[in-house]
């Protein structure tokens, strides 16, 4: 391998780990910190992606300027479902394992629901727009295409303002305190009534932001949803549930080692390039790369 | 700009709808002062296809819309045709959500239980593999317009017809145009599933004794997110040709990724989607110049230009259809009316009616030898200036061969 091709591979890498960083941060809130299981975070990826795609190509409305709008509104309807359904099951549930596997029942049926509901309204086609796709040099004779330098350079700063988050500001420790535990969370007077919903319409709202900026990348349909939540569980897995710098660091690794895989064999290989790194760190660390006890 | 991604849309929906609409067109027409139409019974025709799930981009692309369209037209002229009376088609017609099973269950109980009088073929290779046997043992003639695997046409289905051109024919023509263009290095990239592997070992045998050489070739997953790695390592090796055997989204993405990394080889083909107007939408300017498989387009004939028109009329501008498999389900569509116009809902008599003679489409003289359609060879389109020409085969070009590709716009 010429210095070149390395340079071109890591390159590239990153910036595909970028996508499943940024994919992955709104699960990581949503699973990492309050065992939602949220196997429909696909799906609200989704919506993020139609929101921006329909008001870009109907109204010629930026997909930049759509990134705070599909973020609000995601996180307004996560705020919705998390009233109607979690809420109810955390009353509910006995112990945080009954309602982690209750949790996964109603995500399923979101699931359904909101595919389906998308394919009511925009139908089956595949779709895309042309944004940002000119090619940009970043030096050593790569280019990417400028909307992928977005993303990534969004990803990263998303990444970045969770951890500072959730280390330094009394709300971040308050969610942390009900990851690790909920009682305990409240008897110190954490209002959970209140935080559960803001963490859940923040993962949301995320989601929405990544369905917006990977609008610019990957055409689009109602089903693109399923192998983002995928991904994004492997990743937060091998980060580390509830670490926002385990699930980027994870991202953008697994991305530098699909590249790399991907040119010595063939992208035919990728997924058990994937999967093998992900039973290979299981193995040394159960518990992911960056969790802290 | 052209709008790829309007608002909500009002094209196709679920089942009832559409069978509601099928029959309140009957109805309509059956209520009109027509002495054939009166009290007709309605000819039920069904179907099961992907309205949902991922076979639901290729299906409502290229072969739903046709339904519907064709139902819309007989009904309006009173019905189709049997043997000189006029009926109104009803449908019979569900989401098989991308299932096999749901697929063939679906089949099974419209032809053993419910017993309608015709039925369509579903969407893709795989759908049509499970269910052309059982159309068979039921003996329903079956004319598939988006099946492409040469073990289909080896099972020698007597009531099983194939209306794309096969593997074999495609990657001929393709091999063909390219070295009467000059190409003397070819790399090639294809999705590992029966379409790409099929066409895969079509395009090496053609390539035998062409002169060309196979400078590099890999295959990819369903679903591939990223093609950057494989697209730079071909780039280094400067191949003449790029050939893509590649699905909608995939084929998308690997134009995005070659203007991306600046590989702009003098001839970049693209298999399934390239025909799409979505490619020329989403690649704008930058789809100039990109080779792919196609058939037909509104040039060919005042019968491609009425169907393309009607097709646009009834589903909107941002729906045209496809120049490739649209057409093929189109003529699938005229053949069948043709049989039954001439021999009845007799499905024994209609599949030799199919089997034996030269049928004239909309795409051209349909002929089939076994399964296979050789009347219409294989073909190469290309876009240009915002049409996707055909280039390839001379005898049905509708416009010459632009090479080297222009740049990436």
């Amino acid at each position: 391998v010429t210095p070149t091709v390395a340079w071109e591979l890591l390159a590239t890498g990153l910036v595909t780990g970028g996508v499943y960083a940024l994919v992955a941060l709104g699960l990581n809130l949503q699973y990492g910190l309050m065992r939602i299981l949220n196997v429909a975070h696909g799906e609200f990826l989704m919506l993020g992606a139609f929101l921006t795609c329909s008001a870009h190509t109907a109204l010629g409305v930026s997909p930049l300027a759509m990134m705070p709008v599909a973020f609000a509104a995601l996180a307004l309807l996560g705020f919705g479902i998390h009233r109607l359904t979690f809420r109810r099951l955390a009353a509910t549930s006995p112990n945080v394992d009954v309602f982690e596997a209750r949790g996964l029942m109603v995500a399923f049926g979101l699931m359904f629901l909101v595919q389906n509901a998308a394919q009511l309204i925009w139908g089956a086609d595949l779709r895309g727009y042309d944004y940002l796709s000119d090619s940009l040099p970043i030096g050593g004779g790569v280019a990417f295409a400028a909307n992928k330098l977005v993303l990534l350079a969004v990803a990263l700063a998303l990444a970045a303002a969770l951890i500072v988050l959730l280390r330094t500001t009394l709300l971040g420790k308050g969610v942390r305190a009900l990851m690790q535990s909920p009682v305990g969370a409240q008897l110190v007077g954490i209002d959970t009534r209140r935080l559960h919903p803001l963490v859940f319409g923040l993962g949301l709202g995320l989601a929405g932001v990544a369905g917006c900026l990977l609008s610019m990348t990957y055409t689009i349909t109602p089903a693109m949803g399923e192998p983002y939540t995928v991904t994004a569980l492997i990743v937060i897995t091998l980060g580390g549930f509830g670490s926002m710098g385990g699930a980027l660091f994870a991202g953008l690794a697994l991305g530098v080692i699909e590249a790399f895989g991907m040119h010595f064999t063939s992208p035919s290989f990728k997924a058990v390039l994937s999967y093998a790194v992900f039973i290979a760190v299981l193995l040394w660390k159960p518990d992911g790369l960056f969790t802290r006890r | 700009m052209p709008t790829p991604c309007p608002t909500p849309r009002k094209a196709l929906r679920p089942t009832r709808r559409a069978a509601l609409h099928a029959l309140a067109a009957g109805a309509a027409a059956t209520a009109a002062p027509s002495a054939f139409a009166q009290a007709a019974a309605p000819v039920r025709v069904g179907y099961a296809i992907a309205r949902t799930g991922p076979w639901s981009v290729g299906a409502q692309t290229s072969q739903e819309p046709n339904y519907l369209l064709w139902a819309e037209q007989q009904n309006a002229a009173g019905g189709l045709d049997v043997k000189g009376r006029r009926r109104p088609i009803e449908f019979v017609a569900s989401d098989d959500r991308s299932e096999i099973e749901t697929c063939v269950r679906t089949y099974e109980k419209l032809m053993g239980s419910d017993k309608v009088d015709l039925v369509l073929p579903p969407w893709g290779s795989n759908a049509n593999f499970a269910v052309a046997p059982l159309a068979n043992r039921f003996q329903y003639p079956f004319l598939a317009p988006t099946a492409l695997s040469r073990r289909l046409v080896e099972m020698k289905l007597p009531y099983f017809f194939l209306l794309l051109q096969q593997p074999k024919p495609m990657m001929e023509a393709l091999v063909a145009m390219l070295k009467a263009a000059g190409a003397r290095t070819v790399a090639t990239i294809y999705v590992d599933d029966l379409f790409g592997l099929e066409n895969y070992a079509a395009l090496k045998v053609a390539l035998q004794g062409s002169g060309m050489s196979l400078v590099e070739d890999k295959s990819y997953p369903l679903g591939v997110k990223d093609l950057g790695p494989v697209l730079r390592s071909i780039k280094d090796k400067a191949p003449d040709a790029f050939v893509g055997l590649t699905y909608p989204p995939d084929t998308i993405l690997a134009s995005r990724q070659s203007r991306e990394i600046g590989f702009n080889p003098r001839f970049f083909y693209a298999s399934v989607g390239t025909a799409f107007q979505l490619y020329r939408n989403v690649m704008q300017a930058g789809a100039e110049g990109v080779l792919g498989m196609g058939s037909w387009n509104s040039k060919r004939s005042a019968a491609a230009k009425a169907y393309f028109d009607a097709h646009v009329k009834k589903f909107g501008a941002q729906k045209e259809p496809d120049r490739w498999a649209s057409g093929h389900a189109w003529a699938g569509l005229e053949i069948l009316t043709a049989a039954v116009a001439k021999v009845g809902l007799d499905r024994k008599a209609i599949r030799d009616f199919v089997a034996a003679g030269t049928h004239p489409t909309a795409i051209g003289d349909v002929r089939f030898q076994g399964s296979e359609n050789v009347g219409i060879p294989g073909g190469v389109g290309q876009w240009q200036k915002g049409e996707f020409e055909i280039v390839w085969p001379a005898s049905r070009a509708t416009a010459t061969l632009v090479a080297p590709k222009p740049a990436w716009a």
